[in-house]
């Protein structure tokens, strides 16, 4: 058994030792492999990596160790072409666990708190001004009590929503604020554009994760390394929709090549027989107010060249001033972002019991699904494949039940509607391209649409399909929708223009009431 | 391998058989006092689970969650359904009963051309099994496939229920359909070919493979059956102003869940609104006076 590390990270292993084990773990793989599937794979990785490369410069050893590999399978034998495949992974290796240094990563988990609060504190207001605290401003709730039971006894992954890159940072003050111990996950290289967040990131407990790298024997050692770090009992958190929702609605689709390690770490675990075997997800969603990125994010969505541009690196969380200003004009609001962590899941996707002598019961039970009557672990991707799928059916649930319906996605929504109603049409490019006239509603419709769409969230709140905390009547949640609108974006999604009101900029709108769009059971 | 089956009925018995044919060796669990004739059985169904990892539900979809109550199988355990269908009461998929019922994840479906009488008289023909668990596939199969009864596989799931729950329901239609004075094979047809129509309609809705309608569990099945079924006769029956049986309640069940995905089907309203009253004449004259259109949806 391998024993969680003191201060919670088992990754303080020295360096060597987890680069070693990730390379046995890639070696055990390829032998695994036929000589057509061992081909198969060395093809995909080259393939991948000199189509990467047209994009981005490329060092000396990279381009070495792809000849290598071209070599082996043009003239090599299955031992060349095993050797060049180990050299990716190992190289590989070395990249994802590069970051991480165990003694910054320590210093840091420890300041995170008084870093955030600084970031979320009001010039205006000055250090001192202890009105707003961070807890005021990000609301932590939900299962608090029994995650920080079951991080105790068990190995704990955290599985949030993905709106915008300001989420790994707050979803590290909530782990604190929630007294819940450091957990580590796979940052994109994108998120280190910023200088300033940056910083942060690759500090706390972050591992590299390329997403412009497609090739699978990649894709097998980043699986590879979450296995290892469920299994030497890291806490860990995955975004599992990938990347942040670009629409602004709540994730549909999840990717199941990182959840899927949760399965693959508990049935090790099982294998090895560990008392500590369990293995279990937290869903947790992130509802804000407004969103940073909203802008890049909904243009990207919508421009035609959105599917092919995964990452957006000149957004803005690159900027340092847009975040400053994002912090000084959102965050300084009271609840301007809610985290709230959901009831824990099984790695199959099942409810898990709050009665410690359930729990043991059920993980009794639990055991049957992967292993034969004698209890021996039974391997089974594609089984465990189909588990995944219902882990992930489970997680989009409990992210449209526990996320918050807010003032602004409620507005947009609204807002949204009328003009559908008004232009007899639902197709949103239409919509987009209204003149500035189309995208006029008379106050007095859109008070009565707003109206519905509060009682629709109230009757979904009151039934445990969703969370909302509106103002009492229409009148005030427009108050306070418009006032969140004129705070930060550049132009407002909807404004006052006279006795009426105005879809200033139809984007930023769509955005928001496409948050919103599952409580009118739309797509 | 030992395959337990939940039903003691003539196609449970007919399971028994194949499971036999294929070199295995069931285990029925029936209700009642009279064992089915010479094949290994039991009535107590919890006997059944500890002793088999592949369970095959052999009951009418109104008993497969009292079967599956009765039976406890467990986290080890693979059911497959072998019953057409959706729940009455609920309006559920069977192997959605059994989930809800069980602590049981690895489900499948059988389906598929295989008449009862003919497999009890040793004839030949074939099922499908669908999961989305390979493993289950690849039991069933082992537990039922020879040469006397062949067994496909497929991981279309929603697929293989849709069919299985519209056999009956296109079996009524087109028995009343072709009962009606002046019915001739122009409209036997016409019936048949929306009726696949409105089936692949509704598996594209619910994210199937309109193919798998076409092949032993919708077609397949729709032909070995034909004019035997009860269902056929029930349609028959409606034509003559009898409704109180055949598939009413599958009917309603099936044209509820096209309804819930927004998806038309004016066949299957149809045969809904006779049994809830309407005469089938009118029912015909106003599905064949709805507008021209397309031909595929």
């Amino acid at each position: 058994m391998t024993d969680r590390h003191p201060d919670g990270t088992g990754l303080v292993e020295p360096r060597p030792l987890v680069i070693r084990d990730l390379l046995a773990r890639g070696r055990d793989r390829l032998d695994r492999l036929s000589d057509g599937q061992l081909l198969d794979l060395l093809e995909d990785a080259v393939y991948h990596e000199r189509k990467r490369l047209e994009r981005v410069p490329a060092p000396e050893a990279e381009l070495a160790r792809l000849d290598a590999a071209s070599r082996a399978i043009v003239r090599g034998e299955r031992a060349d072409r095993q050797t060049a495949a180990a050299e990716l992974v190992r190289a590989w290796a070395e990249e994802i666990h590069g970051r991480f240094d165990p003694r910054v990563y320590r210093f840091a988990t420890s300041i995170l708190p008084r870093g955030l609060n600084a970031l979320l504190s009001s010039p205006s207001r000055g250090l001192l001004d202890r009105t707003h605290t961070p807890e005021s401003r990000i609301q932590v709730e939900g299962e608090l009590a029994w995650v920080r039971e079951l991080a105790a006894e068990a190995t704990v992954i955290l599985a949030p929503t993905h709106v915008s890159n300001m989420d790994s940072p707050i979803i590290g003050y909530a782990l604190f604020a929630a007294g819940l111990p450091p957990f580590v996950y796979g940052a994109g290289l994108n998120l280190f554009s910023n200088p300033m967040i940056g910083w942060w990131m690759h500090r706390l407990g972050a591992y590299t994760v390329d997403r412009t790298k497609r090739a699978a024997l990649y894709k097998s050692v980043l699986k590879d390394y979450s296995v290892r770090a469920l299994v030497t009992r890291h806490h860990s958190l995955f975004f599992p929709g990938g990347t942040r929702a670009r629409s602004g609605a709540l994730e549909r689709h999840l990717k199941k090549g990182l959840l899927g390690t949760g399965i693959a770490a508990w049935q090790e675990m099982l294998a090895a027989n560990r008392p500590d075997s369990e293995v279990y997800v937290v869903p947790c969603s992130l509802s804000y107010q407004l969103v940073l990125e909203a802008n890049s994010l909904i243009e990207d969505f919508l421009a035609e060249s959105g599917k092919q541009r995964f990452i957006i690196t000149d957004d803005e969380f690159a900027q340092p001033r847009r975040i400053a200003e994002f912090a000084r004009r959102v965050l300084d609001l009271d609840a301007a972002v809610v985290v709230r962590f959901g009831a824990p899941l099984d790695v199959l996707g099942n409810p898990v019991a709050r009665d410690l002598v359930d729990r043991e019961a059920q993980a009794v039970d639990r055991r049957r699904y992967v292993t034969d009557r004698d209890g021996k672990v039974e391997r089974d991707e594609q089984r465990d494949f189909v588990y995944t799928e219902r882990l992930s059916h489970a997680l989009t649930e409990a992210y449209r039940r526990d996320s918050y319906a807010m003032t602004t996605h409620v507005a947009a929504l609204a807002a949204w509607r009328c003009l559908v109603r008004a232009h007899g049409s639902s197709d949103p490019f239409r919509l987009l391209r209204l003149p500035a006239e189309g995208r006029r509603i008379p106050r007095e419709a859109f008070l009565a649409e707003l109206t519905r769409c509060m009682e629709r969230v109230e009757v979904g709140r009151v039934a445990g399909q969703w969370q909302a905390d509106l103002p009492g009547s229409a009148e005030a949640t427009l108050a306070v929708a418009l006032d969140r609108f004129g705070r930060y974006h550049r132009t407002r999604a909807l404004a006052v223009h006279g006795s009426d009101l105005v879809v200033e900029d139809a984007k930023l709108c769509f955005y928001y009431r496409n948050r919103a769009s599952h409580l009118e059971g739309d797509s | 391998m030992k395959v337990g089956i939940l039903g003691g009925g003539r196609w449970g018995q007919a399971l028994a058989r194949l499971v036999i044919a294929a070199g295995g060796d069931p285990l029925i669990a029936y209700e009642g006092k009279r064992p089915p004739h010479v094949l290994p059985s039991t009535n107590d169904p919890a006997l059944v689970p500890p002793t088999c990892d592949l369970l095959l539900v052999a009951t009418s979809a109104a008993e497969v969650r009292r079967a599956i109550c009765d039976a406890r199988p467990g986290p080890g355990n693979r059911v497959v359904v072998a019953g057409r269908g959706i729940e009455p009461a609920s309006g559920r998929w069977l192997t959605e009963v059994v989930t809800e019922a069980s602590p049981v994840l690895r489900v499948g479906a059988l389906a598929g051309a295989a008449p009862v009488e003919e497999i009890l008289n040793g004839g030949l023909c074939a099922g499908v099994v669908a999961s989305p668990f390979e493993e289950v596939r690849v039991l069933t199969t082992a537990a039922l496939h020879s040469s006397r009864y062949r067994v496909y596989e497929s991981a279309d799931l929603a697929g293989v229920q849709l069919a299985g729950a519209l056999v009956p329901v296109l079996q009524a239609t087109l028995g009343m359909a072709l009962s009606l004075q002046g019915a001739g094979v122009g409209l036997h047809a016409l019936v048949l070919t929306r009726g696949l129509e409105e089936a692949t309609r509704l598996a594209r809705a619910f994210g199937a493979d309109p193919l798998t309608l076409l092949g032993l569990a919708g077609v397949g099945d729709l032909v070995a059956t034909a004019t035997t079924s009860a269902a056929w006769a029930a349609g028959r029956d409606l034509a003559a102003g009898k409704r109180d049986q055949g598939p009413a309640s599958l009917a309603r069940a099936v044209h509820g869940l096209a309804l819930s995905k927004g998806v038309e089907l004016p066949l299957i309203a149809g045969l809904v609104a006779v049994y809830d009253g309407q005469s089938p004449l009118d029912v015909l004259a106003s599905l064949m006076s709805r507008k021209a259109q397309p031909e595929h949806r």
